[in-house]
């Protein structure tokens, strides 16, 4: 589980572009929207992109993303159970 | 305002070719959206509204060689042209005396995308590759028709076309043309037909505006053109009138680049403003075509506005998206043709697919209504919340609009009507009396191939033997923080730097509008979604790559990170882009619409972009160096304190009751700021189409005799010549006609050729009026170099041949 964490921050980063970032400056356990990383739908929707790129999770419906995106660790946790690649 | 007259229209959309069959639809609530046929993609499971034609057909219809370039936006384009100049009686000999501003987004991206490995692996297909400019678009669409005076584009996505409207009022109210032609178009490209599958806002059903369970929108396609006409050309030429324009707002909801605020700011202040330049009353209005795509985020925020302003007696309201699909671009003008045929014929068109309430929603016609209509607002919102409003009125409509602002006709208009008019007649002035209708160039700040954000240039320049390069770029932290940077590409960085720094010399925290050019807008982006689409396929598209290959995401991103909710728009033509937005910034100064404008030119260029323009023959020609730049220059109408607010239409807008008192202030601190000196003034700017030598000797005249000057009162000549030796050499040899001995000279050697370079040609000249002293480096013949102290330089801008720009400057 911890290197999944560890892949699915890489991922992140990588996604997002978020610049000067290493996984080591994200807590698993911050909320990724809102008062913690201050992501947004937009971001949401790169999520969506990377869980079917590298996990092949199709989510269908944005929304879905609301509580599978809370946190790196709830998104990790997701992955785990729904993953088919 | 006084009313502009429409004298002709045409339109083509899923739902019918020309106006009849468009009615004939309307009033039978027949959709025209239904499964893909045309587009080849394979997302075959969304609904669209799709012109039911191949290009061949089209191409057939208007009598085009099959083999000819053409693109599908330029085609529909062409057919809605022809109806519209048919219907007002304008044949091609009259367009010489005519305007043609067009909206589109997607320009010859339905080739480009076909054809984008081959324009970098092959020589195939290379002639399309500079019909991918949306001026090219409008360009190939107002050529088929003849050679009309002037053409530009708009582009901000969605409300491009209701844009395009504006721009043209603007025009006949300054009594810079009589006739403009008006509107937009635009077809479906997989393109964006993948990118708005990846910011997953397209349903899978037929789209279902302002319902509970609306899911998101369908895409359409098609065209529509309105021709604008002054009352006194009208009653001249005995043609009558379709519809009135009566009242228009463009404002920036300033909240995100791809979602509305909750509360509708931008769509209220657009409507607010059409209302009040109108002098009409909520109630006055009969009916709205809303925007109305189906999204839950749109039609939520536009239910809001139209509440707040509207109150508990919202008019009828509907979407007519549900019979045509989101014809993006196109939409405000198409749309616009609905709300004259519903008041030409007293009906209430219907919104389609509508069954339940959605909370805190309004709640839409749904049954056919007949009903006669005076007054109806015409809604068009795009991306970045470019936000617009169009209120058109029943020719047979009485009295009741007070006119709040009269048509100004501030100077002579352009010298190919002075046939029609004698010249200072059209201006009512005597054209012996000089006009000063300056304005101050309060600051202009750069970042390009030379060292940014600084006049080190003026000493040191950086010199270029190569023939692509790349922006030198400054730190970017002071202007971004890094979350903020995560989906910036180079060139919005570039751009909200020159901006800020720009306001911030200029003493200003706001400006009353944000007028960008850029020619091909965010090309990085692009490329990836490009790349992706032509490698990968339909899938797993990234939406941030999408979102950011709108062309007017620069100019939007300013107005988020100013917090600015006033006028905003993107030009992208060509080589005229930054100046279609200096044009009008110029035309608005005038007119007494804004006091202060910020206007940019900003474009980049990557490796993969650069070979393929030059494949192209579009740029990187010869000794031509391809650049990048982001300019950013702050206008202001300034110097003398202002009268009254109630002289500006920005500051009657924003201002009501107690707040005009508040208003009045900021505009007298803004103007009696110390530290604000200005770097030069601004005394006259002509934009011309294919002008003759005879038109450019008459503009050039009537040009310094407005601003009170001659020709030996220009001290130098600033051209655009950029190492394109068959170019250069015709460019110069013009201008030694023109200017005779003149001195000349050049800034492409040093700031490199982009599609908005002569936005550094306006800010190169500004600072040797501020310096007081023109660099060596800057004369083209190094041999006349002289130490002249400038007081009075002319730019002389001509872009591929065609389009001349003429910017007059004082010190």
């Amino acid at each position: 589980m911890d290197e999944l964490i560890y892949t699915l921050k890489q991922q992140i980063i990588e996604a997002l572009n978020l610049e000067d970032m290493t996984p080591e400056d994200i807590d698993e356990n911050a909320s990724l929207f809102g008062e913690g990383l201050g992501l947004d739908s937009i971001d949401a929707l790169e999520l969506i992109v990377l869980m079917e790129k590298n996990y092949g999770i199709k989510l269908k419906d944005p929304n879905q993303g609301k509580e599978i995106f809370k946190s790196v660790a709830v998104m990790a946790d997701y992955i785990q159970k729904n993953r088919t690649k | 305002m006084e009313p502009i007259l429409i004298t002709g229209m045409g339109v083509v959309s899923a739902i019918g070719l020309g106006k009849a069959q468009t009615l004939e639809a309307l009033l039978a609530n027949r959709s025209g959206v239904g499964p893909l046929k045309y587009l080849k993609t394979e997302h075959k499971e969304f609904p669209v509204g799709e012109v039911k034609l191949t290009n061949a057909e089209m191409c057939e219809r208007l009598g085009i060689a099959q083999e000819a370039i053409t693109t599908r936006t330029a085609l529909m384009g062409m057919m809605a042209l022809g109806e519209a100049l048919e219907e007002a009686q304008l044949t091609s000999e009259m367009l010489p005396k005519v305007g043609f501003i067009s909206g589109t987004t997607v320009g010859g991206m339905d080739m480009s995308e076909q054809f984008y490995l081959d324009f970098i692996h092959s020589e195939a297909h290379k002639e399309y590759i500079a019909a991918h400019d949306c001026g090219n678009c409008t360009e190939m669409t107002a050529n088929h028709f003849g050679k009309f005076a002037f053409t530009t584009t708009l582009s901000t996505a969605c409300s491009s076309a209701a844009n395009a409207i504006i721009l043209g009022a603007n025009m006949i109210r300054c009594g810079e043309a009589d006739i403009v032609v008006v509107g937009g178009s635009e077809c479906i490209t997989k393109f964006h037909l993948n990118g708005f599958n990846s910011l997953m806002i397209l349903d899978t059903e037929p789209c279902r505006p302002f319902d509970a369970t609306r899911h998101g929108l369908n895409l359409g396609e098609g065209a529509a053109y309105l021709v604008l006409e002054s009352a006194e050309s009208a009653k001249r030429r005995g043609v009558t009138a379709q519809a009135l324009l009566s009242g228009y707002g463009n404002a920036c909801d300033a909240f995100h680049q791809t979602a509305s605020s909750p509360e509708g700011e931008g769509a209220y202040r657009a409507m607010s403003e059409a209302l009040t330049l109108a002098g009409l009353q909520p109630s006055d209005i009969d009916y709205i075509n809303a925007h109305g795509t189906g999204t839950p985020n749109n039609d939520a925020s536009e239910s809001h506005a139209m509440m707040r302003l509207f109150g508990e007696n919202v008019p009828p309201v509907s979407s007519t998206k549900p019979f045509t699909g989101h014809t993006t671009s196109a939409s405000g003008s198409i749309e616009a043709v609905f709300c004259i045929l519903a008041l030409q014929n007293g009906f209430l068109p219907v919104n389609l697919n509508w069954s339940q309430a959605m909370e805190d929603g309004i709640v839409p016609v749904s049954q056919p209504t007949k009903k006669a209509l005076k007054h109806v607002l015409c809604n068009a919102f795009g991306f970045g919340g470019n936000d617009s409003s169009v209120l058109l009125s029943s020719v047979e409509r009485s009295g009741g609009a007070s006119q709040t602002f009269g048509r100004l006709r501030v100077k002579p208009a352009m010298t190919f009507f002075d046939d029609v008019f004698p010249k200072g007649v059209i201006a009512g002035k005597d054209p012996q009396s000089p006009e000063h209708n300056g304005v101050f160039i309060l600051s202009a700040k750069q970042i390009s191939l030379q060292q940014p954000l600084t006049e080190a240039w003026m000493q040191e320049p950086v010199a270029y033997d190569v023939p692509f390069a790349r922006s030198i770029d400054p730190s970017f932290k002071e202007y971004v923080s890094p979350i903020e940077a995560r989906r910036m590409g180079k060139i919005m960085k570039r751009a909200l730097a020159t901006s800020k720094e720009a306001m911030k010399e200029a003493g200003l925290d706001t400006v009353d509008a944000i007028i960008t050019g850029t020619g091909y807008g965010c090309v990085e982006n692009t490329e990836f979604f490009l790349d992706a689409l032509s490698n990968d396929g339909e899938q797993m598209l990234k939406p941030t790559y999408f979102m950011q290959s709108t062309h007017n995401t620069i100019s939007s991103l300013v107005a988020i990170q100013t917090k600015n909710h006033g006028y905003n728009v993107t030009y992208a033509h060509k080589g005229i882009s930054f100046d279609s937005a200096l044009q009008d910034a110029w035309w608005q100064l005038q007119l007494g619409k804004i006091d202060t404008a910020l206007v940019g030119g900003h474009d980049e260029m990557t490796e993969t972009f650069y070979h393929i323009l030059k494949k192209g023959g579009v740029m990187g020609q010869d000794d031509e160096i391809c650049g990048e730049n982001a300019v950013s220059i702050v206008l202001s109408k300034a110097v003398e304190p202002v009268e009254t607010p109630l002289h500006n239409e920005s500051a009657l807008r924003q201002a009501q009751g107690p707040q005009l008192l508040t208003a009045a202030l900021r505009h007298c601190e803004e103007r009696s700021n110390p530290e604000t000196k200005p770097l030069c003034q601004l005394t006259g700017f002509q934009l011309l189409h294919q002008p003759t030598m005879t038109t450019l000797q008459e503009n050039i005249a009537s040009m310094l005799q407005n601003a009170g000057k001659t020709l030996a009162d220009v001290d130098y000549i600033l051209t655009g010549i950029s190492g394109n030796h068959g170019n250069d050499e015709a460019y110069l040899k013009e201008a030694r006609l023109l200017f005779g001995d003149k001195p000349l000279l050049k800034y492409k050697h040093l700031f490199g050729e982009s599609f908005t370079s002569s936005g550094l040609g306006l800010y190169v000249a500004a600072q040797c009026l501020k310096a007081g002293r023109v660099p060596a480096a800057l004369f083209v013949d190094p041999k006349a170099a002289c130490d002249r102290q400038p007081k009075c330089i002319l730019l002389y801008n001509r872009s591929d041949g065609k389009n001349v720009s003429l910017t007059l400057l004082e010190a």
